[in-house]
């Protein structure tokens, strides 16, 4: 009977190991076939499909530039964008989520559940509304439209509001009070030292969200030279590059290739992150 | 000590006014500038524009475009994500299954999730190559003589649908399956002891233990998706010629959003319009199913506590 029960066990755990190798080479076969034909000449990728890399990165490179494509200018306007992005939606999200969970004051209660709410609301849908108002300011074609709305980021103190909850140590702020610390001295001095993995995980997250967004910055910029890298790849798709594959397939690797940098160094932070917000332990 | 209390409750406010300033001037108002400009005849080549009242909707319900759109978005959205959720609760299953014992369930799971943070815009690009005329898809079919000539797979309607789907499904299943283990090993070991004990399958602990325990984190990711999927705009983009070609098959809300502001005239009015038309069904949508579901939640709760 168990002896029966243990072949059956083991039949079932090669099909279930089977099906996890198909679905990882489905899963990554994509991504493997763009770095590798990144380095592949276009005369190559013509002629078949190779697993395995070849030596044409930098000829690949000197084509893109020798077409206008800008890559090491996309890379620092996006580089500069997702950068003020994360470092805005930290410190506001957190110093809002400190002052519901710190603070007692009318309101509040309202206010909570107002993030909920607004969490689930597609604001995005807003954006033409968003994109003329600016343009009353001028602050079309600018980065500040892209990156001013983050100061308030409904998901990004909802995380916050869970996270200093589960580490908050009113002790020690009642000691700092004590000492005679401001109220903002207190939140910066203890509150943010104490909050650093949390906001670390929720900075991972913001960035790649805003290294990606093709959507608002295709509304909002015009200017080829301020071109962001999601949209300096959708030109790749232009008539300029067509039958240079092997430009095409190095254009996209190198707007992924950061990405999968920053996964494979930071990939506990990030998985771990992904259910923070969603399961209430 | 009063005026202690005081000083704290002003700072309370402090700290969230940051927030309050930054949501009324880049979340609220741009939805009411949005609504209001729903109603005009506004174009970005003029500088005054009229109220024409419900014009633009009765416009837009007379567009069949409007209604492709609408049903596209819908199926490509529900098209993959039950197949999502059926793979991500087969996969977390297996992970979380304490008998199976299966290896490096994170090392699984890490690269499963990978392509969720790569560039959408360039996943869209790399499928447009893989899948071209003279693409690696074809080169690979034909050689390995599984079809006579190679296939111009983004001129047919069903297939860029589906590779449309695919897509959107390879980018999400591994987020998928990390919310329902991390909603699955939350969930207290002796309530499967006790069931085991009082001789269930398992089956029936999967039916009347687990499920109904992740039913909150099932309900996050449906409206997550939902709200998400309602949006979708890069991959179908991208994908074609950023018209939904072949023939409107993969043209979203959010594309003829796009077409109608940068339409020549830039007819933000009638895009402004579509922005509201989807912000309404998607908001309504997802309110009503946090609403259903959760009554359902707590009921069982208040039973079984």
């Amino acid at each position: 009977m168990i002896k029966n029960y243990r072949i059956s066990t083991n039949i079932l755990r090669f099909f279930i190991y089977l099906f996890l190798a198909v679905l990882l080479i489905i899963t990554l076969l994509p991504v493997w076939l763009l770095l590798v034909n990144a380095t592949r000449s276009t005369l190559e990728i013509q002629q078949g499909i190779s697993l395995l890399p070849s030596q044409y990165t930098l000829s690949n490179y000197k084509i893109l530039l020798s077409k206008g494509l800008d890559l090491p200018r996309g890379f620092l306007n996006s580089l500069t964008i997702a950068a003020a992005t994360t470092v805005i939606t930290v410190y506001f999200s957190m110093l809002t989520a400190y002052g519901i969970v710190g603070y007692e004051f009318k309101g509040k209660k309202f206010l909570y559940n107002s993030i909920l709410v607004l969490v689930m609301i597609p604001m995005q849908l807003s954006i033409i509304g968003f994109y003329q108002y600016m343009s009353r300011f001028g602050l079309t074609d600018n980065y500040l439209s892209l990156i001013l709305p983050s100061v308030a980021s409904a998901g990004a103190v909802f995380f916050f509001k869970q996270y200093l909850e589960s580490i908050m140590i009113q002790d020690l702020i009642d000691a700092g009070r004590i000492d005679g610390a401001s109220e903002l001295g207190i939140f910066h001095r203890i509150m943010f030292p104490i909050a650093v993995p949390g906001a670390f995980t929720l900075g991972i997250f913001t960035f790649v969200a805003s290294w990606n967004n093709f959507f608002n910055a295709y509304i909002l910029i015009t200017s080829r030279q301020k071109y962001t890298l999601p949209m300096l790849v959708q030109t790749l798709r232009g008539d300029v590059y067509r039958h240079e594959y092997g430009a095409i397939y190095l254009g996209l690797a190198a707007s992924v290739i950061p990405i999968i940098i920053i996964y494979f160094l930071f990939s506990r932070y990030i998985v771990n992150g992904i259910s923070m917000g969603a399961v209430k332990e | 000590m009063v005026h202690n209390k005081i000083r704290r409750i002003n700072h309370g406010y402090l700290f969230v006014a940051p927030f309050i300033i930054g949501f009324l001037l880049f979340g609220l108002y741009p939805v009411y500038n949005t609504l209001s400009l729903s109603f005009t005849d506004a174009t970005l080549m003029k500088v005054d524009s009229n109220f024409i009242g419900l014009k633009n909707f009765e416009r837009l319900f007379q567009d069949k475009t409007f209604l492709t759109a609408v049903t596209n978005t819908w199926e490509l959205w529900i098209m993959n994500f039950i197949p999502q959720l059926g793979i991500a609760m087969l996969l977390a299953v297996w992970f979380t299954d304490v008998r199976l014992k299966i290896k490096a369930g994170g090392v699984w799971r890490m690269l499963f999730y990978m392509p969720n943070l790569l560039m959408p815009a360039a996943i869209a690009a790399l499928y447009f190559s893989l899948f071209s005329y003279y693409g690696p898809v074809n080169q690979f079919l034909v050689r390995s003589n599984l079809i006579p000539e190679a296939i111009d797979f983004l001129r047919n309607k069903e297939i860029t649908r589906a590779i449309v789907v695919f897509i959107q499904w390879w980018m999400w299943y591994g987020q998928t399956t990390i919310l329902l283990m991390a909603a699955m090993t939350s969930i207290s070991i002796s309530l499967y002891e006790a069931a085991v004990i009082d001789g269930a399958n398992s089956w029936k602990m999967f039916r009347y233990i687990t499920l109904p325990l992740i039913k909150p984190v099932m309900i996050y990711i449906l409206v997550t998706s939902l709200v998400g999927g309602m949006q979708m705009f890069d991959i179908p983009m991208l994908l074609t010629d950023g018209r939904g070609s072949p023939a409107n098959a993969i043209l979203t809300n959010n594309i003829m959003m796009y077409m109608r502001f940068r339409s020549s005239q830039g007819h933000i009015g009638a895009a402004s319009t579509i922005g509201v038309m989807i912000f309404i069904m998607t908001t309504f949508v997802a309110l009503l199913i946090f609403y259903l579901l959760r009554e359902k939640h707590d009921d069982f709760k208040g039973k079984s506590g």
